[in-house]
């Protein structure tokens, strides 16, 4: 069977504006699939990266491949293959959302009203959609983003900071569905973002960006590992009697305050610690336990103080 | 073509589904009534006389009245001075005096032609600019179409909205005339009134569609002015605010500097092509028709090529 190609590939990326080199050889590819992240703090060259992704920009070197077609030299065809939402999702406020997602049909051969009207029920706008756009929320204007970004059955799908503004409900709604069009429709997802926490539940890999560099690429573990490092909080009495116990069975620190107890051990660890905490009549309020090893390296690559 | 087309539609369903289009539209049919409502308030009462097959003997009894009243403080001594001077034209012509109807009046129309340009300007200003404002730009570039053509659809709309404005204003011009001053037939002779002085007739018809195509030259180079502007600056205020300026402030401008020899290579110098045509004299001497086409042609590529560099290479940030 043929190698499966990836569906964008970018090759050394670079931008440089007014002599200044903002994107500093950026490589990755992404397949089918799969939800990547694009994580970094505001200014690192995310949105710039994007822009070049879809063509917005012009690329000072190097290449970015939609199904192996480069963006610079193919933009027609490589650009087919992409759905996008850059920044805000705009639309058109003085027109309904049916008739913004007109425009965009008229621009592509072969999208019927059929199929206008299958994305407005994928992403549930069939209430509003003969509402003026200017009247939707952001929730709503960013589900007409997505339709629109869906219109053609785009093979990539990128989303600029689509949480963006969005309350709790609505990224979860946006995050259960990008993971729904990976798995179902096979589409590549790019999402970026300045917050892990946003962007780390609806990933498969995360590549993080600084100063115009790709310095890491994180793979999303989707089950807990039996090795896993997590970060453990106790809430016990007699905390002595629980500090001594958890000391045996732990090399690191433990730190204490009040009834509560934090340390750091190995998931399976874990049980050992919870039968001599009470064998020795210690008693145990409460555990609990994250997983915080992709928040750790986050910061640690990143650097706190430069989160924006 | 089709795919241009399409480009095309999708601006016109932009322009016409905004308040400021249809705003601009009222704004010409209120010009026209007000303008049928004075033309009919404020002729003279001679203009609406029915020559009888005596025409000519009419003509010169009314000529001897006004003649008779050399009061200069009289309120229509002025409009009896040019009634005069158009009944001796018909006189000497043999003509029978032609009504002021429905014809006449669609032809005067062309001066609501400045109102026009300026509305057309303001949609050229816009039309690129607005994309930035609203951030719809970014999801117009990123369809599987070329940028030129889609900045060319734009430019193709500009127009295409202007010649809709400007049929509005011929039909309902003529409807106006029609219902305030009679029509007298579809097609026929009207009295002109030539810009050096004097009167001449000519075919309604051909004198409005000469009007219309000689203020068309500067509406599509002014238009395409304000394009350009609006498509490097991204802004629409500066394109409207300095089109409409020098469509206006142009011929001062060009007076201003007419001792100087380069002068005649000013835009504006050059855009009214009226200056060749009906016996008038061009704004600085030595100047042709052949010229001032040379001249404004090669304004009218650089803007282009201009809007179209910038559009097609510039980022989108």
């Amino acid at each position: 069977m043929k190698e499966q190609l990836a569906v964008m590939e970018l090759v050394n990326l670079k931008k440089t504006i007014r002599k200044k080199e903002i994107i500093k050889g950026i490589s990755f590819q992404i397949q089918r699939g799969e939800v990547f992240g694009f994580l970094g703090p505001n200014g690192a060259g995310k949105t710039t990266t994007i822009r070049m992704m879809v063509g917005l920009m012009g690329i000072t070197d190097g290449d970015v491949l939609i199904e192996g077609k480069s963006i610079r030299n193919e933009f027609k065809q490589a650009v087919r293959h992409v759905g996008a939402i850059v920044e805000n999702p705009e639309m058109y406020p003085f027109l309904s959302g049916w008739k913004n997602l007109q425009q965009y049909a008229r621009m592509m051969e072969g999208i019927t009203e059929e199929r206008i009207r299958e994305v407005v029920a994928l992403v549930g706008l069939e209430k509003a959609i003969h509402e003026k756009a200017g009247r939707y929320s952001l929730g709503m204007r960013q589900r007409l983003g997505i339709a629109q970004a869906l219109l053609h059955n785009p093979s990539i799908l990128i989303l600029d900071e689509p949480t963006n503004g969005l309350d709790p409900s609505g990224i979860r709604e946006i995050r259960l569905y990008l993971r729904k069009l990976a798995e179902e429709e096979n589409v590549a997802v790019i999402v970026s973002s300045h917050l892990l926490s946003e962007i780390e539940l609806m990933c498969d890999r995360i590549g993080i960006i600084k100063n115009g560099k790709l310095i890491a690429i994180e793979q999303v573990k989707k089950t807990t590992v039996e090795d896993e490092a997590l970060i453990v909080q106790l809430e016990a009495e007699p905390v002595n009697g629980a500090l001594q116990i958890v000391k045996s069975h732990i090399l690191g620190d433990v730190v204490v305050e009040g009834n509560l107890l934090t340390f750091s051990t190995n998931r399976d660890a874990l049980p050992a610690i919870i039968k001599a905490l009470a064998m020795k009549d210690v008693a145990v309020y409460g555990l609990h336990h994250q997983r915080a090893t992709l928040e750790d390296k986050f910061f640690d690559l990143i650097g706190e103080n430069v989160i924006g | 073509m089709a795919n241009f087309l399409k480009l095309v539609w999708n601006e016109q369903v932009k322009l016409f589904n905004r308040k400021s289009s249809w705003v601009m539209i009222g704004f010409i049919l209120v010009l026209v009534i007000v303008n049928g409502v004075m033309t009919q308030f404020f002729g003279s009462d001679e203009q609406e006389t029915v020559y009888s097959d005596n025409w000519r003997e009419e003509l010169v009894a009314e000529n001897e009245k006004i003649l008779a009243n050399t009061n200069e403080e009289d309120m229509n001594y002025y409009l009896d001075q040019e009634q005069l001077a158009k009944n001796t034209f018909y006189l000497e012509e043999d003509q029978k005096p032609i009504p002021y109807d429905a014809l006449t009046f669609t032809y005067e129309s062309y001066m609501l032609l400045l109102l026009i340009t300026i509305f057309t300007i303001i949609v050229a200003s816009s039309i690129v600019a607005n994309e930035f404002k609203w951030g719809t730009i970014k999801l117009l570039l990123i369809r599987p179409i070329q940028r030129s053509k889609i900045l060319f659809a734009k430019y193709v709309s500009v127009f295409l909205f202007s010649g809709i404005l400007m049929v509005v204003l011929l039909v309902f011009s003529f409807l106006v005339g029609a219902v305030l001053f009679g029509v007298n037939g579809l097609s026929g002779d009207i009295l002109l009134t030539k810009p050096m002085g004097g009167y001449e007739i000519a075919s309604a018809w051909a004198a409005t569609f000469k009007e219309y195509g000689l203020n068309l030259v500067a509406l599509v180079v002014m238009a395409t002015l304000a394009f350009m502007i609006s498509v490097l600056f991204r802004s629409s205020a500066m394109a409207i605010g300095l089109s409409i300026f020098l469509l206006m402030a142009g011929n001062g401008l060009v007076l201003f500097l007419s001792k100087y020899a380069w002068v005649k290579f000013i835009l504006f110098a050059n855009l009214n092509l009226g200056q060749y045509f009906n016996g008038g004299t061009p704004t600085i001497e030595g100047m042709t028709l052949a010229f001032s086409v040379t001249v404004l042609v090669a304004y009218f590529v650089v803007f282009i090529v201009a809007a179209f560099w910038s559009f097609t290479k510039r980022d989108i940030a």
